[in-house]
């Protein structure tokens, strides 16, 4: 039995008439066939072509005809398993169904000050059990936050951190790997030591570009049956046209080839493609987080999808935090985004902690998100209508003024599945507020975060287990060091600052 | 004669025209028009969209279409400039990249448009350059400034390798150093041992000015 999730029991919000959608997959197999996607991966370019696909192998293009797309897209599974270190933390992925995951950050925020910093790996290892505890997050994403750890070398910060992941959480994991290191080999024998799934992110370049290190992550991780997640993220006026429409193009372009590659690779394999594109802000030249063209792509990504029938994932909402503190703006930009991709069909959600725009990563953060997790899978759940909801006769039997409904049985059932009770929000009444310390959403975060690192222990990785990710991790330190990506200075400081601290692996 | 052409030069820059301005390059060089007035100019009416960006007024889209415009004109100029052997009054030359494993151009484009517009000579050796092709690009070209930009934390580090090499290279004093990039703090330029950073693309080009002296 795998984890519920949230099931949204009313029909997606749709933006666009079905005329539409089928206009723009006509338009994305144009593109796919006239311009194509240039490759930068010889083995991919061969399998491409031994398989219907025109290539021109001096400028690295494959043009993919229609009947290629179409055939891919048919093998995709339109919901899947995901297996998590603990069975009953499982996850089907697919249908009307929603699920939370982390979202990113690359440094560690300190709410005190305002100021950002690097994390440590030991901090690393208390997000992810607070990720643990958390009632509506369901995946993890350990590579993707603390990109920035102290000490860490930058070609094993994906590696520490996903190993961190599955040390210090019993729910599924989410991989990804970063180009030139090829730690997803590393990445898929730490997996298969534990018997979990890693659902992999593999990253196009936009406009229309997929180098070497993605395809050969697709090769690694399609061969090991895991669940692919295409994320390409065309930025709307710089590496995608201005419009939503057109940057939904190119995006689907991207997206539809790695899945292409992936089925050919392994046909049938697991594909969940991911959204994140946003628009450009003309003043800075970075993406607008949190803006609401990026929402309205989603929703256009999500029933494009669905149309298509691959179960999706939402990388705008919680990326959408422009604001730099946990503050009016951040509320409303994490908000407005997940309420509208839950209600377009999202499947997953990447939501926790991520606060001003992919830079930091906080578990206070990760607490209030759980609360709009909560709202928001509630609300999808809708408004139940049967006789015992309607309640004719309890409504025929407790009368006028003075009935009241609070002492009855039925309220007692009812008002638990009918209402979210967040967990850190104020709602006292002002003069219980003022008593107990006037304290806001981040006083009571905080409380709940130290309340969960004191009391919430994961159930340990068996000793054998654990031997064999120490085994992996010291099998890429000694790799990434003959190769020179780890240089003796940092090989010092990584000993002495991490591995040899008397706590690591800070579980 | 002469000034209408470089009136109408400017324009076709401010105007985002570039066939015009390409073609306008020429004819003035077809004309005999002193090369370096029409660099001059050339600068001007890029300095007046880069002040135009700085102030908010002019957005990202019509900084790049001038710059791009911009771009198409100065090596017809350039070669004439060369073959006359005058010399060209600027502020200084930079060397501009984005550091290896990184192939971010927004940001450095901006600098090296806003840089143009300052007055310096710009040398962009474009995205993912390699730590041995910035070294080279120093030593052949001796510029005053060498600026790297890096969105990436992966790839901040390389920032350092290059400074690294530049020392090994014994050339490290003979250049200031300015890094940028979404992963670049103030602490972190201070500690690779940079000369400047600044978060900004016209603070960038305002503190080139400013490691220059001028």
């Amino acid at each position: 039995m795998s984890l519920k999730g949230f099931t949204r029991n009313f029909k997606p919000l749709e933006i666009l008439t079905d005329e539409k959608i089928e206009a723009i997959h006509r338009a994305t197999l144009e593109v796919l066939w006239a311009t194509g996607i240039r490759i930068e991966h010889k083995e991919a370019l061969n399998l491409l072509e031994k398989n219907g696909c025109k290539v021109d192998y001096t400028e690295n293009r494959v043009r993919i005809p229609p009947s290629v797309v179409e055939e891919c897209l048919r093998k995709c599974p339109s919901s899947f398993l995901i297996k998590a270190r603990d069975p009953k933390k499982n996850l089907w992925m697919g249908g009307n169904t929603l699920y939370f995951a982390q979202s990113a950050g690359m440094s560690y925020l300190d709410v005190d000050k305002w100021e950002v910093r690097p994390a440590t790996l030991k901090e690393h290892g208390e997000a992810c059990r607070v990720a643990d505890a958390l009632d509506n997050l369901h995946m993890l994403i350990g590579y993707e936050f603390y990109m920035d750890m102290e000490g860490v070398p930058p070609c094993m910060m994906v590696l520490e951190g996903l190993a961190s992941g599955i040390r210090n959480s019993t729910k599924v994991q989410i991989g990804g790997f970063l180009g030139g290191c090829e730690s997803e080999i590393f990445g898929v024998e730490m997996a298969k030591a534990v018997g979990i799934d890693l659902v992999v992110e593999i990253c196009p370049s936009p406009p229309l570009t997929i180098y070497s290190d993605a395809c050969e992550q697709v090769f690694t991780c399609a061969k090991a049956g895991f669940p692919i997640e295409p994320v390409s993220g065309a930025v709307m006026g710089g590496t995608g046209p201005a419009t939503i429409s057109g940057t939904t193009l190119v995006n689907n372009a991207e997206l539809i080839a790695v899945t292409v590659l992936a089925q050919l690779v392994n046909p049938g394999i697991a594909v969940q493609p991911c959204d994140f594109c946003f628009p450009m802000d003309m003043r800075s030249g970075s993406p607008a987080f949190g803006s609401v063209g990026a929402t309205m792509h989603q929703m256009v990504f999500d029933q494009y999808w669905r149309w298509l029938g691959l179960p999706t994932c939402d990388g705008t909402a919680g990326y959408s935090v422009n604001s730099k503190k946990i503050d009016f703006q951040n509320g409303y930009e994490e908000s407005l985004g997940t309420l509208a991709g839950a209600l377009a069909g999202d499947n997953r959600i990447c939501l926790h902690g991520q606060v001003s725009a992919e830079l930091t990563y906080s578990d206070i953060q990760a607490v209030l998100d759980d609360d709009i997790a909560g709202w928001v899978g509630r609300f999808i759940e809708g408004v139940e209508v049967s006789d015992e909801t309607l309640a004719v006769d309890l409504i025929n039997e407790v009368g006028p003024i003075p009935g009241s409904y609070l002492g009855k049985e039925h309220t007692r059932k009812w008002w638990h599945k009918e209402q979210f009770m967040p967990k850190a929000a104020d709602r006292l009444t002002y003069p219980e507020w003022s008593r107990a310390g006037k304290k806001d959403a981040i006083d009571l975060a905080k409380e709940r975060v130290e309340e969960i690192l004191a009391t919430h222990k994961p159930a340990s990785l068996t000793p054998g287990q654990e031997d064999k990710i120490r085994g992996v991790l010291k099998e890429a330190r000694d790799y990434y060091r003959k190769k020179g990506l780890i240089s003796d200075e940092e090989w010092v400081v990584y000993a002495k600052e991490v591995l040899e601290l008397p706590d690591y692996p800070f579980v | 004669m002469g000034t209408e052409i470089l009136e109408q030069l400017k324009r076709a820059v401010i105007e985002y025209d570039s066939d015009g301005a390409a073609s306008l390059a020429k004819k003035a060089v077809d004309e005999k028009v002193d090369a370096l007035e029409v660099m001059s100019a050339l600068t001007e009416a890029i300095r007046q969209v880069g002040d135009g960006f700085a102030e908010g007024k002019l957005w990202l889209p019509e900084l790049v279409a001038a710059a791009n415009a911009m771009q198409v004109a100065t090596p017809i100029l350039e070669e004439e400039i060369r073959k006359t052997g005058a010399k060209r009054e600027t502020l200084g030359s930079a060397v501009v990249g984005t550091v290896f494993g990184d192939i971010h151009s927004i940001g450095k484009a901006m600098v090296c448009t806003l840089l143009t517009a300052e007055g310096f000579e710009v040398h962009d050796l474009g995205v993912n350059v390699k730590v041995e092709d910035f070294v080279a690009a120093v030593k052949n070209y001796e510029p005053d400034i060498l600026a790297m930009s890096a969105l990436l934390t992966s790839t901040a580090l390389l920032q350092r390798r290059v400074i690294t090499a530049l020392k090994e290279a014994g050339i490290r004093d003979k250049v200031k150093i300015m890094v940028g990039g979404a992963a670049i703090t103030e602490e972190f330029a201070g500690k690779i041992g940079a000369d400047g950073y600044d978060p900004t693309a016209p603070g960038a080009a305002r503190l080139a000015r400013v490691l220059v002296g001028k």
